[in-house]
């Protein structure tokens, strides 16, 4: 078999910038493999896939030593372009990528521009169109679709023109869980039937785990505290052994971490079998005696890092339930004569961390933007404390899908104290300075604070827009899809601040298609469905057993355990293997 | 060829308004409007944006006539004067008009779609230019919300950055986003074939005819059909009309009526 991808001793440097993105890269991708691109948020994932199609160096600018070969084609002495018929690629952000304006004739935009005939033209749109399952988006606007058929239709367009090589930048990053497991294995299809090559960055490890066969590791570069001078700043092997090296991995590798087990489970199947083996081995107390220490050592530290302390959030709601209801609405709210919410009842009382969940086009935003006070109900009612309508930004803050709508300062400290000055929280005896810096280095932005924000990567960005939201001090925060390009740990940092911010009295409600955020730190789940909500409850009741959205842990094990700390605890606590309840 | 003869000015104005009103809502279509019974926040952002700039263009126009009106008292003022610089303004307000007017009613990508082959690339650099500022409009007004629900009031000149520096910036970080795409997805290479490009039925010849023929009026005014594009304003006095291109340019009302173009081939 031959080799698709091929990067040589690849340095790359963008312009000024003080250290390379990349560095000494050495990897061969075989043809007909499903690569996972994984590393910590910033670390150059996306420099790294740009480099794929020639995007860097030709428009990025910066140096590149080295060579780099798609499908024997050098991306040096070919501009993008040239290479657009063997290397496509799908960038972070599909809706600035769209090039016409309906559906089907961005489908052909590629072909068109490599001449193929009209009728063979034809026949891909229509069994793309059926692949990626949008065929009755084919006459819409791709200004007028949602963020996940925007994604969908993104793929599909880069798939027409039959490319050798398929780039992904965070692919199903606005997918809802069953539509990210629908387009990946349309993905594994081409793969397996046709050879295709696909290159895909994803922080959504437990997404993804069960269909890729090799990964990409990236632990380092610009702008990274303790950079990675001297050593090759890109690993690439099986994926378990790369997500060993890079230090992450699904919540069953989590798991697999803190009791022990090797190699590290990927998937839910993985992982039932290293439980079973473990428990017919009999290791479980020699591996419970060694590693209880551990989990102890783990949930010590749980508080800024990850464990759960449920039981901790569980006390709150109890004790706050009888306080004061932050939040109190009853209402429908429709897009012209389009309801989208229906009866809609949700009150929310301090302490509560609530995650709304729903498929694509449930009504999750419309519900935020109603709570917040910047959409009118068409029937019943918002209100909080006192009775009145909610003042957008003062009783009620917003964190948009879209980070990039806040980012107007130089630097990011500079952003997070325009909120605070504008919201009159400079008084003499805290001023903005201190209180920025607290709120990032919460959320581990500390690091950041002199660069300018739009110099950051896509989960960068976002953790600078909620610390600016954060910073308005309104008793209650919405976040809509919170987690998009994070990585597990910077999720683990917003959500021991999502914590903290409930146990000071507050109460934050975030919508998301990310169900191991929810798993991880909502007291409370909402489920949406056509703009009804279908349920409401804790996590274990709403979650646990769901076909659709229950995290990883839940499926492997069943719905008594939700995160692999609670699994690690109770594992280690019983002594016995977890068998499958299912 | 221009004029400042409000009566040939006026009556484009009016045709202007018309043909906005009649068509603005039909353009988008049976598609479209299926599409907003699905999308939720973001059709209805794009249906506003469209409309949103064609106000937006008739401001600026009114703006425009406003401010060339008032500059002339910053100079010798005579009747024939603030005559004169009205007139400007009016015709610098309703070429804003013309414009809003086919970016409200126009779909630059079907137009592309019907344009001949070899017009191909200046067709697409055209409906990319022409979709900016209902793309602008719809991201200030995204802007706009985020910024309030962050704390940050959008009003006043002293919030200005926070409301056009992320706008800007992310419109320019678009482009780049966009050149790029638009080179990864091979454009430029040269050869090129066509996706059922569009057919020129009965309605598009008519508007094309009525557009040259009304073209050819105004430019032919000087000779045959008598003048009066320019109004003489030193000495001031009433302007005369030919009812020949009051009629050409009311003409151009008549695209407005026809029925919507035909779909694909």
């Amino acid at each position: 078999m031959s080799e698709a991808v091929v990067f040589e001793n690849v340095t790359f440097t963008y312009p000024g910038a003080p250290s390379p993105a990349l560095e000494r890269v050495n990897l061969r991708i075989e043809e007909g493999s499903f690569v996972l691109v994984t590393g910590p948020t910033g670390s150059g994932k996306s420099t790294f896939l740009r480099a794929i199609n020639g995007l860097v160096p030709h428009f990025s600018g910066g140096t590149l030593s080295g060579s780099v070969t798609v499908e024997g084609r050098s991306t040096v002495s070919n501009a993008p372009r040239a290479l657009a018929d063997v290397v496509a690629f799908v960038p972070q952000d599909p809706g600035a990528a769209f090039v016409v304006d309906r559906v089907e004739d961005e489908l052909a935009y590629g072909m068109e521009n490599l001449g193929v005939p009209p009728s063979v033209m034809r026949r891909r749109v229509e069994e793309t169109l059926d692949l990626l399952d949008i065929e009755p988006l084919r006459g819409r606007s791709v200004r007028s679709i949602s963020g996940g058929e925007r994604q969908r239709v993104a793929i599909a367009a880069a798939l027409t023109v039959a490319p050798r090589v398929l780039v992904l930048d965070e692919p199903t990053s606005q997918l809802d869980p069953q539509g990210a497991e629908d387009v990946l294995a349309a993905l594994q299809r081409l793969v397996h039937d046709l050879g295709l090559t696909v290159m895909m960055a994803e922080h959504r490890l437990e997404r993804v785990a069960g269909f890729v066969d090799f990964a990409v590791g990236c632990r380092g570069g610009r702008g990274v505290a303790g950079s990675t001078a001297g050593r090759a700043s890109v690993v690439s092997g099986p994926p378990s052994e790369v997500l060993e090296a890079v230090g992450t991995g699904p919540p069953v590798a989590r798991l697999g971490r803190l009791v022990g087990w090797r190699p590290l489970p990927l998937t839910v199947r993985e992982a039932r079998r290293a439980a079973a083996s473990a428990g017919a081995q009999s290791k479980v107390g020699a591996a419970s005696a060694g590693a209880q220490s551990k989990v102890g050592a783990a949930s010590a530290g749980a508080q800024s890092k990850v464990g759960a302390a449920s039981a901790g959030a569980q006390s709150k709601v109890g004790a706050a339930s009888a306080g004061a209801q932050l939040i109190h609405a009853h209402l429908s709210a429709a897009y012209g004569d389009r309801t989208v919410l229906e009866r809609v009842a949700l009150v929310v009382r301090p302490g509560e961390i609530v995650g709304v969940v729903g498929r694509n086009g449930a009504g999750k935003t419309t519900l935020l933007r109603s709570l917040a006070g910047v959409h009118p109900a068409s029937a019943g009612s918002v209100a909080v404390q006192g009775g009145r309508a909610p003042r957008p930004g003062s009783d009620v803050a917003l964190c948009p899908q879209d980070p990039d709508s806040l980012l107007f300062k130089e630097t990011v400290q500079q952003e997070v104290e325009a909120t605070l000055r504008a919201r009159g929280k400079a008084g003499p005896s805290t001023s903005p300075a201190s209180g920025a810096e607290t709120l990032l280095e919460e959320l581990g932005l500390a690091d950041l604070a002199d660069r300018h924000p739009r110099d950051l990567s896509a989960g960068q960005r976002l953790l600078v827009a909620v610390a600016a939201t954060v910073a308005a001090g309104a008793p209650l925060l919405l976040l809509d899809e919170p987690t998009r390009g994070l990585d597990v740990e910077s999720k683990a940092r917003l959500a021991g601040l999502l914590r903290g911010f409930a146990r000071a009295g507050r109460a934050v409600i975030f919508a998301t298609h990310d169900v191991e955020l929810v798993a991880e730190v909502a007291t409370r789940v909402v489920m949406l469905a056509s703009g009804e909500v279908v349920a409401d409850g804790v996590p274990g009741e709403v979650i646990g057993d769901s076909p659709v959205f229950s995290p990883q842990i839940a499926r492997a094990f069943g719905p008594r355990w939700l995160t692999p700390e609670a699994a690690a605890t109770g594992i280690l606590q019983s002594g016995s293997t977890p068998a499958s309840v299912r | 060829m221009s004029t400042t003869n409000p009566f040939y000015l006026l009556p484009l104005a009016a045709v202007c308004y018309f043909v906005h009103a009649a068509r603005g809502a039909a353009s988008a279509g049976p598609q479209d409007k299926r599409g907003a019974a699905s999308a939720g926040p973001q059709n209805e952002r794009g249906a506003a944006g469209r409309a949103g700039s064609f106000k937006v263009f008739v401001l600026f126009g009114l703006v425009a006539l406003v401010t060339r009106t008032v500059l002339v008292f910053f100079g010798p003022v005579t009747p024939g004067s603030v005559v004169a610089a009205a007139l400007e303004g009016l015709r610098l307000a309703t070429m804003l008009a013309v414009f809003g007017t086919f970016n409200s009613v126009a779909d630059p990508f079907r137009l592309l779609k019907l344009s001949p082959r070899r017009f191909h690339e200046p067709a697409l650099a055209a409906a990319l230019a022409l979709s900016i500022a209902p793309r602008t409009i719809v991201a200030a007004g995204r802007v706009r919300e985020a910024q309030r629900l962050r704390g940050i009031d959008i009003s006043g000149w002293r919030a200005l950055p926070a409301l056009a520096v992320p706008v800007l910036a992310t419109g320019m970080e678009e482009a780049v986003t966009l050149a790029e795409s638009m080179d990864s997805r091979g454009h430029g290479r040269g050869r090129r074939s066509r996706y059922r490009p569009e057919r020129w039925g009965a309605a598009a010849w008519a508007t094309a005819a009525i557009g040259v023929a009304a073209a050819f009026a105004f430019v032919g005014a000087d000779g045959a059909l008598g003048g009066g594009l320019e109004v003489s304003t030193y000495p001031l006095v009433w302007p005369a009309a030919s009812p020949w291109l009051v009629g050409a340019a009311l003409s151009l009302a008549v695209p407005g009526l026809l029925p919507a173009g035909p779909n694909h081939v």
